[in-house]
């Protein structure tokens, strides 16, 4: 008893041989152990051909880590197949898929902007939050001026909030006069009104 | 030129408070006033070696197009990389009187456990943090006589695994062990440096391994506690979305990942469970069906 050195039958250096092929860890995604199905949606990282069957099985996975490590291999191709397929989640009625998503595609820079016009333009308001979520966190020299333009022209007020609030942490006093605006459009939303009132003072005198 | 509340990086206090929150919500961070002279100096810096001439381009790029690179930098200035013996020990004192106890009562306790138990330090540098479990336990936790239990430490650079295989230390890796310890558990080896003694040096198991790379994280299985501080908040989104997926692949269902005390896996990932103890948050691989 004590403190023991376990001997690994492996070379430390050397990676695990691959843990299955293509088609079996295709397969693991609908075994019924979730464990399983996790582990082949992370083992086809970087594997194209399952891109397809990665997709399909985002808006049945129920089990929230599984769905995880499937968003987590297909945001590492960063397409734009990969991006529309999950865009459509966005309007997902389970709030814990359409989040997932929001985040999953805001670490995709180089396929999302491409989406972003014809989110901005989406009927389902609730699809144009998360359109602001998204933008909150996606590293694109034109995510702030997005968020602007919801701010000035979206017609929904809990859209407007959505974007002030993805706005905020990168705000600098030359977005005071589109707040003051968004305030006057919407002058009987109490959240709203309360979200600008808090940030006017914070604005002043930033760069 | 600065105003009164400005400094050379051209940061008015508003402009303060404004990175403030940014990093605070990116790395978990947070300065309050006190360190402004400290957060000043490390930001002009930044900008200096940027392409960027002042604060407020230098902020929209790090936010936007040079994001990772320039937040590397940031953070690099502003975080301490030094590591030495028993650091952040209050998440040792966690071990011993929370953690380990629910693991080993999880476990069918002290009678009935089959197997060791499993502790990771990852990324480990040069060693001092899988030493410093080992100490822990050695002095200080009454089971360590009825249990095995097997330390590894992992980092992906093979030139720190080399220093941590060898172990001798300098006067500011040790300031912190009791020389009690010293005298019991290292060796003097000249110029003031100790290095730990055969026994838990030999106790002690270690890998080569990238956290971000799973099939290289397929071999780490079963841990119930896993040490990853003040490494996530250096990788990017994608990239500590992978490692935490590989974390818990490593974590035996109901262990315990222990971060650096400012991060947080809550803006990585969904899939552990926090749990408030004493001594902090730690987070836990749920039980779950599996």
């Amino acid at each position: 008893m004590g403190l023991v050195r376990k001997q690994i039958p492996q070379s430390p250096e050397e990676p695990a041989p691959p843990s299955a092929t293509p088609d079996e860890l295709i397969r693991r995604l609908d075994d019924p152990d979730p464990e399983r199905r996790r582990e082949a949606a992370l083992d086809l990282d970087g594997m194209p051909e399952a891109v397809p069957e990665l997709l399909a099985r985002l808006g049945p996975e129920q089990e929230p880590r599984v769905r995880d490590a499937v968003l987590t291999t297909l945001a590492a191709h960063d397409t734009e197949a990969v991006a529309a397929g999950l865009a459509v989640h966005l309007a997902s009625d389970e709030a814990g898929l359409r989040t997932a998503v929001a985040e999953a595609l805001a670490t995709m820079p180089r396929s999302t902007p491409a989406l972003i016009p014809d989110l901005l333009a989406a009927p389902d308001h609730d699809v144009r939050v998360m359109t602001a979520m998204v933008l909150a966190d996606l590293p694109h020299p034109d995510a702030q001026s997005w968020l602007a333009r919801m701010i000035d022209e979206d017609p929904h007020a809990n859209v407007v909030t959505a974007a002030i609030d993805a706005l905020l942490p990168a705000a600098t006093a030359e977005h005071v006069p589109v707040l003051q605006a968004a305030a006057r459009r919407f002058p009987d939303d109490p959240f709203l009104q309360f979200t600008v009132r808090s940030a006017l003072p914070r604005l002043a005198g930033t760069a | 030129m600065a105003d009164a509340t400005s400094t050379g990086a051209g940061l008015s206090d508003a402009d303060f408070a404004r990175f403030t929150e940014y990093f605070y919500k990116r790395t978990g961070i947070h300065f309050t006033a006190g360190k402004r002279y400290f957060v000043d100096k490390r930001v002009e810096a930044c900008i200096r070696n940027s392409s960027h001439s002042t604060f407020a381009s230098w902020f929209a790029a790090l936010r936007t197009r040079d994001r990772s690179e320039l937040l590397q930098e940031l953070i690099n200035q502003l975080t301490v990389n030094e590591t030495y013996f028993l650091r952040e020990d209050y998440q040792f004192d966690a071990l011993l009187s929370t953690v380990l106890p629910q693991v080993l009562s999880a476990r069918g306790g002290v009678r009935r456990i089959t197997g060791a138990l499993k502790i990771l330090s990852l990324p480990c540098s040069t060693g001092e943090e899988p030493y410093s479990i080992a100490l822990r336990l050695l002095e200080e936790w009454d089971q360590i006589d009825h249990v095995d239990v097997e330390i590894h430490g992992a980092d992906i650079d093979s030139a720190v695994l080399a220093k941590a295989a060898h172990a001798s230390y300098g006067e500011r890796s040790l300031q912190r062990v009791p020389k009690a310890w010293l005298n019991k558990y290292f060796v003097p080896v000249g110029s003031g440096r100790h290095q730990v003694d055969d026994g838990i040096r030999s106790a002690v198991t270690l890998h080569r391994v990238n956290v971000c790379d799973t099939a290289s994280m397929r071999a780490f299985r079963d841990y119930d506690v896993i040490f990853c501080r003040n490494v996530l908040i250096y990788f990017d989104e994608l990239s500590s979305r992978r490692a935490a997926e590989n974390l818990y692949g490593a974590l035996r269902p109901g262990g315990y990942l222990f971060l650096g005390h400012s991060e947080s896996m809550s803006r990585i990932s969904p899939i552990f469970t926090p749990t408030r103890l004493p001594e902090g948050i730690v987070y836990q691989r749920p039980t779950g069906a599996n």
